[in-house]
């Protein structure tokens, strides 16, 4: 049994008898949403949610205690509270604890970013986007324009000497033109617009979208004849958001230490090929080609700086996402993975910036190169499972026939194996996209990059 | 619930007095403790207190709104302010409203936690996996308590209180013989009360325990072909979601609704009465724009009784306005046993999750089925993998034929399994 001290924030030191440790966080999240439906603007909603978090290890379990700030909200009451929670458990049994490991960080990080944009701003912007949609498109049936931003703070404290605090800061717009088919059933087709910072610092203006809305407007007039996939193993070209989620969901998630200890098959594959010797994927903690990344994870919610975490190197499966607990559990170290969404929710293993790297192809050529198949241009959603299947929602896709594109498809599904998927790419594309416009959700949802290169491979597209 | 209803009182005062024409006020707290199992392990005890405030303020045809987590007067008063400064700057929309003269105060389910009765909860349900199906791992499960506090006021003169409690329990794993894993699933609800049966015993939990010991050998289907499927009430819920939300605001209010002419007509098969249960555990009794929910039957033997569209929507399209929550759903009872539900399947699959994309505008789909099993001249089969359906989901609330004796409560929903036919295979 060891006896340590506590060290709090305002320094108060407290004997605390048997193997502990304790960390605790004031975290600040503040977001932004609005969104106008043809003109009228249906939500208009700010939101502040601050709190106090303890989360303590005693003898081998977690207790987590938290509530909001202000108004009387106490540190050493949630700390008490997680103390107490985790000593609770020991009605399970007694239990060895980890050997966690000791890592500490101190230091402070910041985002220069532009002055916020107004609410006025917000509103005058939105309304001249859609009065410009319709006045341009006098065809379409309805207009979404969707913004939002969302800013986490969070203040770090640990037993081990950490002291940190870190932020999170992203912004997205997305819009929608829905029209009719020829048959007179709704289509959509939608795009995202998403960065670091907040909706000043991201360029959602008309003259920056004007042309991507003319584009999507082209792609709605083509869904109008769109033609259904033929469904089985297809040849098909990936678009770089495409394969930015074929990394996040299909090979990140199995890719997470708490889902490689709770039996994915990646647990056995290290060291072995799962994808083609042209892919190599990496979960970047904060910088890429040294820039920031969208999300940049410094310090991690456990008080672990964030390194970069290279999964598949030239086709092999080299390494996992840890947390300290599953990086204790399996031997390694721990990658500044572990990652808490509200001031709430205690950390859990998840990813950061997940990117499949670029290649060397052009995306003509590898259009040119496809003599049946499809090119895949914009999904929906994306869901993958503890074997590598995936299944992503296409909402946009165009067939390819004899190196040309075709006829636009009707909505569809891709799916497969990530690794069989990944063992059939032969070309990777020479640039790359990055967004971070949606959540990943595992028990909490959580703010996320996504990047990569156009791919082309086989997969199972839904069809007749 | 007295402080709460007085924070409400001083903040509607307050933006009374900041120059609101109308405005609606709602102050809750939420207690939850909960023990949670990681990799077939209890592993944490979490308790947390947290708050919300939100407002709504109007003025001159202006909306906005706000949240916030804290409630001492400094805190409020800026969140009043901001949202001063958001209205001001909201275009104006003859719509906006709150609500007004409603009034009602509920207090249901257990106000206080049985934290030996969960961690008993928790022992009992790994100790049944231990013992039934040792091959699945448990990568998260939990089990909780949530008791909420709410007041909500309106310048229009509702006024709702409720104290809600209730229990919680759900389970997250996959099984694994060697290097070969089943997909993960998922089962979980709200009870009253953990006593009267273990945990395993609710929600679907054991079934789906069962399944996944059982699906880690799996193939594909084989060919193409067109064929029925048995869905669980998992992949009933799925379905549902879908079918709500063509009847709420925004497909409402931009005319694409697949339903939008469909008042009073057949929509769904005759089989289908579907229902509310917002009296249910963990079910709001009021909905987000400050109405008391009273009994909502949508479909009615397959007929479509009604849109519900909020206060907002029904302004906005001239809909009759039908107040309903986020979720408390039943699907009536079928008069088939479940087994000749199966039975009755030539070729097709038995399903209990839907991994897809969301369903087109229009209601067409394609997904692979998950967690599920081929069925053969009224046989369940192997296990499948890499198995996609396509359809459409209008037409297969159509093409139900037969609805089983047999439901699972989850709380959020009752739902029973259901038999589709005409689903194409590949």
């Amino acid at each position: 049994m060891m006896k340590r001290l506590i060290a709090t924030k305002d320094h108060t030191m407290t004997p605390i008898a048997s193997h502990h440790e304790l960390e605790t966080r004031e975290h600040e999240l503040r977001k932004t949403r609005m969104l106008m439906v043809d003109g009228n603007l249906t939500q208009n909603l700010r939101t502040v949610d601050r709190g106090v978090s303890a989360r303590a290890y005693v003898d081998g379990y977690w207790g987590f205690g938290s509530e909001p700030l202000g108004g009387g909200a106490d540190r050493e009451r949630v700390q008490r509270q997680a103390l107490s929670n985790a000593r609770s458990m020991a009605r399970f049994g007694a239990r060895s604890p980890l050997a966690l490991a000791g890592v500490r960080h101190v230091g402070r990080q910041q985002h220069q970013g532009r002055t916020p944009l107004t609410p006025a701003e917000c509103n005058e912007r939105l309304a001249e986007l859609h009065a410009w949609c319709k006045r341009r498109y006098p065809g379409l049936r309805s207009t979404r324009f969707m913004i939002g931003d969302e800013h986490h703070g969070k203040s770090l404290t640990t037993s081990l000497g950490g002291d940190s605090f870190a932020r999170i800061d992203r912004a997205a717009c997305m819009f929608t033109l829905v029209g009719e088919d020829t048959s007179g059933a709704p289509i959509e087709v939608d795009e995202w617009i998403s960065g670091r910072g907040t909706l000043a610092d991201v360029d959602w203006s008309l003259d920056t979208l004007a042309p991507r809305l003319e584009r999507a407007h082209e792609h709605l007039q083509a869904k109008r004849h769109a033609v259904t996939a033929r469904g089985g193993l297809q040849t098909v070209v990936l678009a770089a958001p495409l394969a930015g989620m074929l990394a996040h969901e299909a090979m990140g998630h199995p890719c997470e230490a708490d889902a490689v200890i709770g039996g994915a098959v990646t647990a056995s594959l290290v060291g072995q090929a799962v994808a083609s010797e042209l892919v190599s994927m990496v979960d970047f903690a904060h910088t890429y080609e040294g820039a920031p990344t969208l999300i940049p994870v410094q310090v991690d919610d456990e008080g672990t700086p964030g390194r970069d975490v290279v999964m598949i190197e030239r086709g092999i499966l080299k390494s996992f996402m840890h947390s300290r607990e599953t990086a204790a559990r399996m031997g390694e170290a721990p990658t500044g993975n572990a990652r808490a969404y509200n001031p709430h929710d205690e950390p859990l293993v998840r990813m950061r910036n997940t990117a499949i790297l670029p290649g060397t192809s052009t995306m003509d050529e590898m259009i040119a190169g496809v003599d049946d198949g499809y090119l895949l241009l914009k999904t929906g959603n994306g869901q993958a499972d503890s074997t590598t299947e995936f299944t992503f929602g296409i909402t946009l896709a165009y067939e390819i026939r004899g190196g040309k594109l075709g006829q636009a498809l009707r909505n569809t599904t891709l799916s497969g194996s990530a690794i069989k998927v990944l063992k059939t790419v032969d070309a990777v594309g020479d640039t790359m996209h990055w967004e971070c416009g949606g959540y990943c959700g595992k028990k909490q949802p959580m703010v996320v990059s996504m990047g990569g290169p156009a791919l082309r491979a086989r997969a199972h597209l839904g069809g007749q | 619930m007295s402080d709460l209803q007085g924070s409400a009182e001083q903040t509607l005062a307050l933006m009374r007095r900041q120059g609101f024409e109308h405005a609606q006020v709602s102050v809750s707290r939420s207690h939850r403790h909960e023990v949670c199992v990681a990799h077939n392990e209890a592993s944490l005890l979490r308790s947390t207190l947290s708050n919300k405030l939100q407002l709504t303020g109007l003025l001159d045809g202006r909306r906005a709104d706000t949240e916030g987590s804290e409630l001492d007067a400094d805190s409020v008063q800026a969140l009043v302010r901001s949202l001063w400064s958001s209205v001001a700057a909201a275009p104006q929309d003859a719509a906006n409203a709150v609500s007004a003269a409603q009034s009602a105060r509920v207090t249901r389910g257990p106000q206080q936690a049985d934290s030996a009765a969960l961690a008993d909860a928790m022992r009992g349900l790994l100790d049944w996996r231990a013992q039934h199906t040792p091959s699945v791992m448990l990568e998260e499960a939990l089990a909780g308590h949530t008791q909420v506090q709410a007041c909500t006021l309106t310048t229009g003169g509702s006024a709702l209180q409720c104290a809600l409690g209730w229990y919680d329990a759900g389970a997250f794993g996959m099984a694994r013989e060697g290097a070969r894993s089943s997909s993960f699933n998922f089962a979980g609800g709200n009870a009253e009360s953990l006593a009267g049966a273990p945990i395993v015993e609710r929600f679907g939990l054991d079934g789906m325990l069962r399944a996944l010991a059982r699906s880690v050998h799996t193939e594909p289907v084989g060919e193409r072909f067109t064929g029925a499927v048995v869905l669980s009430p998992p992949a009933v819920a799925g379905l549902l979601t879908w079918f709500l939300g063509q009847l709420s605001d925004q497909v409402l209010i931009n005319g694409s609704s697949v339903y939008r002419a469909a008042l009073g007509q057949a929509v769904a098969a005759p089989l289908i009465t579907l229902s509310s249960r917002f009296d249910a555990p963990g079910v709001s009794p009021f909905s987000a724009d400050a109405f008391a929910l009273g009994p909502v039957t949508l479909l009615d033997r397959g007929a479509l009784q009604c849109f519900t569209p909020s206060l907002y929507g029904s302004r906005k399209t001239g809909l009759a306005h039908t107040p309903v929550g986020a979720e408390g759903w039943a699907i009536a009872a079928g008069t088939t046993p479940l087994d000749a539900l199966i039975a009755g399947v030539p070729r097709g699959a038995l399903v209990d999750r839907l991994s897809m994309g969301r369903p087109a505008a229009n209601g067409d789909f394609s997904g692979v089925i998950k967690n599920s099993f081929a069925i053969r001249d009224g046989q369940v089969g192997h296990a499948l993998s890499e198995t996609m359906i396509s359809g459409n989901v209008a037409q297969m609330l159509r093409d139900v034929s037969a609805v089983s004796m047999q439901r699972i409560d989850v709380g959020s929903w009752i739902l029973p399994w259901l038999r589709v036919e005409g689903l194409h295979f590949s």
